[in-house]
């Protein structure tokens, strides 16, 4: 059903055109006497066609016009001016400020028929693209939902492999990531920031695919050699993500590299100091050794937390940036509560 | 002047031969026969605009019942006083107003009939 705005101080011109409206079916007119009131009636309600008089008291066809175009959403639906035949200068002025056609005065039921037929046309074209644009909108965003969901899960299960081939488990890496998040949070980190460490804190040992099995599943104390080769996981994981196109696994390439550097410079693999080793590095850094600290391997028990926590306190400005480590106290309850949501024994949540 | 002469089957052919919506605009107008005059005798007392606009809108109510004599003298007046000039006003306005009742009386005659 098409909404027909009129707006004609003439009431036999109203109820004429009205009539006629009426008779073209699938249409419901709307009438107004005075301009202002219709104008009114338009800041609540879109027309899908307005038929205005150019002649009346107050505000005429013209003003009504450049008013109406001037609300919010109504610049592309359709206008038809009613003119008297000798106006032509009137029509000039009309169509450049915003009137699609006119209807000659006296009305001809054919003419009349024809043109707002035409702009009924244009009106509902113009709905079917916008209707359209908006599907596809939707559909674009609920794929890109799908594909984001996918990377998330792929990440995830990529970050698992290297962990198979390792003593830790898929809860370490749960814990460790929301550990991140928490820092970060407490770091006053804008929310897409800390969502992305999140999501890339995972992938931080996913170098250890490329480390031999005889050193990486070594029970006893690496050799000073063997603990070089174990270094090498860190650029190993840079390798493997670097130069993606996923801005979530750019952030877990840089993670790979520099989350054991040390505050003090003496970490590896570059050796990088302060505030020279990226913040995400140094947000992962605290995360990853208090869970580590705090899990059971088969080469060692589990600390009790507040001796990782200590270890935590006494490792700042030296390990630790200190920032990172006073934000993971301060989310005390809220690493608790992750401890208890992420325990070893239970299977991974992806 | 030339009386007015109802050409129905011109006027029926521009309402799509729609013998209803016809019969509708002829007691339109002559429901509103006194309020057309009370507002053009208004406007002749008060400013050119509003004698412009009255005139306009007599202009449309004639053309549309295909009466173009009565069309043309309501012009001449919207002209009139849209340039500002309208010595004779009166007069104009006297006539159109005996215009606007002989149409009507020929369209009371066909209501009546």
């Amino acid at each position: 059903m098409h909404k027909v705005l009129i707006i004609d101080d003439s009431e036999i011109n109203l109820t004429l055109i009205r009539a006629l409206v009426l008779k073209l079916g699938e249409c419901e007119p709307v009438m107004f006497d005075h301009p202002l009131k219709a104008l009114e009636w338009c800041r609540g309600n879109v027309p899908d066609l307005v038929i205005v008089d150019y002649m009346m008291p107050e505000m005429d066809g013209l003003r009504f016009i450049a008013a109406f175009r001037a609300l919010h959403g109504r610049t592309e639906i359709p206008v038809l001016m009613i003119t008297a035949n000798d106006q032509k200068d009137v029509r000039y002025e009309a169509l450049l400020g915003g009137a699609n056609d006119f209807l000659t005065k006296p009305i001809d039921r054919i003419e009349f028929s024809a043109r707002v037929r035409n702009m009924l046309a244009l009106r509902t074209g113009q709905k079917f693209l916008a209707d359209r644009a908006a599907h596809l909108a939707g559909e674009v965003a609920e794929r890109t939902r799908d594909i984001r969901e996918r990377e998330r899960e792929l990440i995830f299960r990529i970050s698992r492999a290297a962990e198979f081939r390792d003593p830790e488990t898929g809860a370490h890496i749960q814990r460790m990531a929301h550990y991140s998040e928490i820092i970060a949070r407490g770091l006053d980190l804008d929310a897409a920031t800390c969502n992305l460490i999140l999501q890339a804190a995972p992938l931080h040992d996913v170098g250890k695919i490329g480390i031999r099995d005889h050193i990486l599943l070594k029970p006893g104390k690496l050799t000073p050699q063997e603990f070089d080769i174990m270094k090498q996981h860190a650029m190993l994981g840079y390798d493997l993500l670097k130069d993606s196109g996923s801005e979530i696994l750019q952030a877990g390439a840089e993670i790979a590299r520099s989350h054991h550097e040390k505050y003090d410079g003496s970490g590896y693999p570059r050796g990088l100091k302060g505030n020279a080793i990226p913040l995400f590095g140094r947000i992962v850094a605290v995360a990853d050794v208090f869970d580590a600290l705090t899990s059971e391997r088969p080469y060692k028990k589990a600390w009790p937390l507040d001796d990782a926590m200590r270890f935590l306190e006494e490792g700042r400005s030296t390990h630790f940036d200190p920032l990172c480590v006073e934000s993971f106290i301060a989310g005390w309850e809220e690493v608790l509560e992750v401890r208890q949501r992420f325990r070893d024994e239970e299977a991974p949540k992806i | 002047m030339n009386p007015y002469v109802l050409d129905k089957p011109a006027i029926l052919e521009r309402l799509g031969g729609d013998e209803d919506i016809f019969a509708m605009m002829v007691d339109m107008f002559l429901n509103e026969q006194d309020n057309n005059r009370q507002a053009l005798l208004a406007a002749l007392a008060a400013d050119s605009a509003a004698l412009q606009r009255e005139a306009h809108t007599i202009k449309g109510l004639l053309a549309t019942f295909s009466d173009g004599l009565g069309a043309e003298l309501a012009q001449a007046l919207e002209y009139q006083a849209k340039s500002g000039l309208v010595d004779d006003a009166q007069a104009r306005v006297t006539e159109l107003l005996a215009r606007v009742d002989e149409v009507a009386g020929v369209l009371r005659g066909l209501s009546a009939g």
